[in-house]
């Protein structure tokens, strides 16, 4: 028997094997690029340099966010050689089971790979690379850590830059970092697991300036994670930037006063440059310090904490707690009424107290003494003037259109919407018009007197202090306003666009000066209610609220601007249950805030002790 | 004198050449991956690239002496030199274990491995016990004495224990083939054993062992392909399970054959041909098909040991770890490579592909020469084995066909092998790539049988036999 016809079969095994090995290698090679990405994820290493978040100056040039160096404790498992735990424990201050659950903890926390074509799963954890085992530590922590590194192979120390806050005031305009969630980093590839991203206020809002540009090194590295050799000799590296830093229209110490003076209180004072819109200053009672929350370690002590306090110092009140207005609110009605022309400056209502109560004073003979002793019959025949002009026979029909048109007002005062203020948290507040009370009573069938609370600044009508502030603001700029804004230039450049753009109310300016005057003598006139707020050499323009409260002691109001003429402030107070009417708390504050900033200096310190001493919190 | 005239002009000098290349290649390759900047010199022997030179140089020396000697020696000593390799099997099993295994005989790094020798040792014999059997009358006995020429050394060698050469020394088995030694007097005494039954032979009997490669290699490769899907992006991002391309490339290849043997073979094989190739892809895709959804119906714990084998699963030695990284090194490769000496992810200093000089030596290749080194290097090895086959064929005596076949399907079976190691075709059980790969036992015990070979062909002439 011949066999030499089975060499061919040898002969097409070889052959075949040899073709179908190119095959593969020619898929693997040339159409498929699943193994050039994973090799560049095995060999050619991203490092990414973060660099320290830009800065920010209040409008004095004092640097309000800053960063400062801290430290990790860095380890590498595969270093670490006959670790004694005890040893170490007692080290950086641990129980022994703490150490051992830190060790799981950053196993498990780095995740898992999974492979596309395999559908297996391997650890991302590696013994040869390095982790944070402590991070975040202080400069005196590390001190009293690094001496002792050498006894313990595998761990070293780490330099890192975070933020610090010298002032420990405005922590709710700036907001905090945290690091990102999953979703965050899914969402931008900017982020990568550790990275901080701005949480609240302005970090928040300006994160994508403040973060500044990421560095990005390609290095060729190895297993062990050193890097080898920069790839390709650096061609695609760039260097990091910081983010420009941001100089803000906010007087850092008129902020730390105005946080002094509403201690043990439960409130808000928003202080405006009425020519800019800057915000001078924005405070929210209680607040807290910014640096209770920096890092990893304080924020999980402290922020649930902060979390919890009842008093929510976490919640930027300023922008966020919708109240009603109370009477600060009259100055717009008799705006509107002056508009509108179903008013004079000359008009003069009694003070019919068996429409609504009053306290007791003369009837006002004009809108300015009106204005002056906040009476309460008076703005409601001006409201009901304005909402019932009789376009209409039926009085319902006329309310609808009458409400409306009063709606579209407040509406032009940037009231019953958001502000387009440069932070987050901001709250639109409610301006009933005819669609919302057709809601509550049905179409055509509620009319002023229905709604009448509208006049004095109650019921349905809410502001947030923000709004306040800005009423104010529009008055001592006699009709428009700029939208209130923190930030004066990012960088080089001046103010955006939207921060030099005026927006009129629709009261022409000719109106106001009567209001101005009524202002005036709320706090310069005797019987005024206001008077409280009066200042030696600076004519202050104000009007007080008080907002009455369901739930507990009326609240204390107080809008104001000063000087009379050319004025340098617009200010808004709020204080919470504060037991008095505005005059008797909000305007004093308000006072000494605007003593404070257009002086730097206080002469009325009785005034400033009995503010400072009153404690409508911790009974 | 006239005997060194006669060497020069009677020596293969392709398959000379050819050798050369592949060594010349392979050091370069060291030196580009285990390049140490420290130690720039190719001929630094405390480096792996000066010790490969060396190993080189040592081969080469062997070669000369082989050359001198007559190769009737071969012939008359194959017996004291099996005898030689086995003993050397026996003593390794008492030197200290390296890595887990009782390989090395000798000190440090000058070790050798006696069990790449025994390759050489139990070709010879076998060579010598087939060349004087009088295959027509092939019997039981013979069978038995064949296998055990080639299991006593496999099971010295599973006692190390190395998978990598207990596999490689199956490559005997397709010799036997070659030569009409098979299984059939086995099968068929089982089969005559029912009453009533009267074979002479068995087509399964006969074929046993080439059947067994395709079974074997089908099965392993359906298995690791069930894992992947292949993405065409030039077919607008078409995917295609692993599974389905194999049927798709098994229909393709018998379409290739049915026409090669279609318009190759005589009038009177056609019909024969075309059957047996529909035959076989029937058989072939069923096998796959049987493979692959019988591994999917298999018990978990089942499953994991294949895994385990294959490499496809994470192990504590990490084979998947291996398989992965050795993958995304030839895979990065692309159409002409990374350059020399700019393997990323292969170079020994990155240390992502362990063993990178030595099993893994194609990944650094791979990568910096892309796909048209790897058609070269194909290229060179595929003229090598053929040429080896050719070889064989023209030897007038048995004894020579025979040994150049354990040549040429020792070579196949580490090509196979340890290439599909690194492209994910085969499991990792850790052989050398002849020629190419660090190593002194490799390189000397691939050099010598090749020049054995080389001496025998020179002296094909002077055999009568
Ligand atoms: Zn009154």
């Amino acid at each position: 028997m011949n066999f030499d016809a089975r060499k061919y079969v040898i002969i097409t095994f070889v052959v075949l094997v040899g073709l179908i090995y190119a095959m593969r290698i020619f898929y693997m090679q040339v159409m498929d690029d699943t193994w050039t990405l994973r090799a560049q994820e095995i060999a050619e290493k991203r490092k990414e340099i973060t660099p320290p978040r830009g800065v920010l100056f209040d409008r004095n040039g004092k640097k309000i966010v800053s960063n400062r160096t801290y430290y990790n404790l860095m380890m590498v498992e595969a270093d670490i050689k006959n670790l004694d735990t005890v040893a170490f424990a007692k080290l950086i201050g641990w129980t022994r089971e703490e150490v051992r659950q830190r060790f799981i903890d950053i196993r498990e926390g780095e995740g898992v790979y999974r492979n596309k074509h395999t559908g297996k799963t391997t650890p991302n954890y590696q013994k040869i690379r390095a982790y944070p085992f402590l991070k975040e530590l202080t400069l005196d922590e590390i001190a009293n850590i690094a001496p002792h590194l050498e006894d313990f192979p595998g761990f070293y120390e780490e330099v890192t830059s975070m933020r610090s806050y010298p002032f420990a005031n405005g922590a709710n305009i700036v907001g905090y970092l945290s690091e990102v969630n999953a979703e965050e980093v899914d969402a931008d590839h900017f982020y990568k697991p550790g990275n901080n991203i701005g949480r609240a206020g302005l970090e928040r809002y300006y994160e994508k300036e403040l973060r500044g540009r990421k560095g990005i090194r390609y290095i060729v590295t190895s297993a062990m994670n050193n890097a080898i050799e920069p790839y390709a000799d650096g061609k695609y590296d760039t260097t990091a930037l910081q983010g420009p830093a941001l100089k803000l229209g906010v007087d850092i110490l008129l902020q730390a006063y105005g946080e002094k003076l509403l201690q043990n209180k439960r409130g808000c004072i928003v202080a405006i440059e009425p020519s800019t819109g800057e915000i001078l200053a924005l405070v929210s009672a209680p607040s807290y310090d910014p640096n209770l929350l920096i890092g990893k370690r304080n924020i999980s002590t402290n922020y649930p904490k902060l979390l919890k306090d009842p008093n929510m110092p976490l919640l930027p009140r300023p922008l966020s707690s919708e109240y009603p207005p109370g009477s600060t609110f009259k100055l717009l009605n008799s705006l509107i009424g002056l508009q509108e022309g179903v008013i004079t400056p000359e008009s003069g209502f009694p003070c019919n107290k068996s429409v609504v109560g009053c306290h007791n004073h003369p009837s006002a003979g004009n809108l300015a003494d009106a204005i002056k002793h906040s009476c309460n019959p008076y703005y409601y025949a001006v409201t009901r003037r304005i909402i019932q002009q009789g376009k209409k026979r039926s009085n319902f029909e006329d309310a609808e259109i009458g409400l409306n048109l009063w709606a579209k007002y407040m509406h032009s005062f940037g009231l019953g919407q958001k502000l387009e203020t440069d932070i987050t948290g901001l709250r639109a507040g409610s301006i009933p018009d005819a669609a919302y009370y057709d809601k509550w009573y049905g179409h055509h069938r509620w009319a002023f007197s229905t709604i009448r609370s509208i006049s004095i600044g109650q019921g349905e009508v809410m502001l947030t202090p923000l709004h306040m502030a800005n009423i104010a603001a529009i008055i001592a700029n006699r009709g428009w306003y700029i939208t209130p804004h923190f930030v004066k230039s990012i960088g080089k450049s001046g103010p955006l666009p939207e921060f030099r753009k005026k927006h009129y109310a629709m009261v022409e300016s000719r109106h106001y000066a009567t209001i101005v005057e009524g202002m005036r003598r709320v706090v310069h006139e005797p019987g005024g209610t206001g008077k409280r707020a009066q200042l030696k050499d600076i004519i202050v323009c104000g009007k007080t609220g008080t907002v009455q409260n369901p739930h507990g002691d009326d609240h204390s109001v107080f809008v104001a601007f000063a000087p009379m003429y050319k004025p340098k402030i617009a200010i808004a107070v709020f204080i919470e249950n504060a037991k008095g009417g505005g005059g008797l708390w909000a305007a004093p504050t308000a006072g000494l805030m605007i003593e404070k900033y257009l002086t730097r200096k206080i002469t009325e310190k009785e005034r400033e002790k009995i503010i400072l001493e009153a404690n409508f919190v911790y009974k | 004198m006239r005997k060194n005239e006669s060497l020069v002009a009677h020596l293969d000098w392709p398959l000379f050449i050819v050798y050369m290349i592949l060594l010349i290649m392979g050091v370069a390759t060291v030196y580009s991956t285990a390049f140490n900047e420290d130690h720039p010199n190719i001929f630094d022997f405390s480096q792996k690239y000066g010790k490969q030179i060396m190993w080189v140089g040592v081969s080469l020396f062997l070669g000369l002496m082989v050359f001198l000697i007559d190769s009737d020696i071969y012939r008359k000593f194959c017996v004291p030199i099996y005898l030689f390799t086995l003993v050397l099997l026996v003593i390794v099993l008492f030197m200290p274990a390296v890595n887990g295994a009782h390989a090395w005989l000798g000190i440090g790094s000058m070790g050798i491995q006696p069990a790449e020798f025994a390759k050489i040792g139990t070709g010879l014999l076998l060579a010598r016990f087939i060349s004087n059997v009088n295959v027509k009358q092939q019997n039981i006995q013979t069978v038995l004495l064949a296998n055990a020429i080639i299991l006593v050394p496999m099971a010295l060698i599973l006692l190390q224990p190395d998978a990598g050469t207990f596999v490689v020394f199956t490559s005997f088995l397709f010799v036997m083939y070659r030569e009409g030694i098979t299984y059939d007097p086995l099968i068929l005494k089982m089969v005559n054993s029912i009453p009533g039954v009267k074979f002479k032979q068995t087509w399964v009997g006969s074929h046993f062992i080439p059947i067994l490669f395709v079974v074997v290699f089908l099965s392993v490769v359906t298995l690791l392909m069930s894992n992947e899907t292949l993405e065409f992006s030039w077919l607008g991002g078409l995917e295609i399970p692993g599974f389905w391309s194999v049927i798709i490339a098994l229909t393709i290849f018998a379409l290739i054959m049915f026409l090669i043997l279609r318009f190759f073979s005589s009038r009177r094989d056609r019909n024969r041909a075309t059957f047996v190739v529909l035959f076989g892809y029937i058989l072939a895709s069923g096998l796959a098909t049987t493979v692959n959804y019988g591994f999917q119906g298999l018990a978990t714990h089942q499953k994991d040991r294949i895994e385990l084998f294959l490499g496809l699963k994470e192990d504590p030695d990490g084979d998947d770890y291996n398989r992965n990284r050795a993958m995304a090194a030839v895979g990065s490769g692309g159409f002409t490579g990374k350059g020399y000496n700019k393997a990323s992810v292969s170079s020994v200093e990155s240390n992502h592909v362990p063993e990178s000089e030595t099993d893994f030596i194609f990944c650094p290749f791979a990568e910096e020469w892309g796909f048209l080194g790897v058609f070269v290097l194909f290229g060179l090895y595929m003229f090598m084995l053929l040429r080896i086959i050719m070889i064989a064929e023209r030897q007038r005596s048995a004894f020579n066909r025979i040994y150049a076949y354990t040549v040429a399907m020792i070579l196949f079976y580490h090509f196979a092998i340890n290439i599909g190691m690194n492209i994910g075709f085969a499991p990792v059980i850790g052989i050398p790539l002849p020629f190419f790969s660090y190593g002194g036992s490799s390189m000397m015990s691939f050099s010598m049988m090749m020049f054995i070979l080389l001496k025998l062909d020179s002296q094909r002439r002077d055999v009568l036999q």
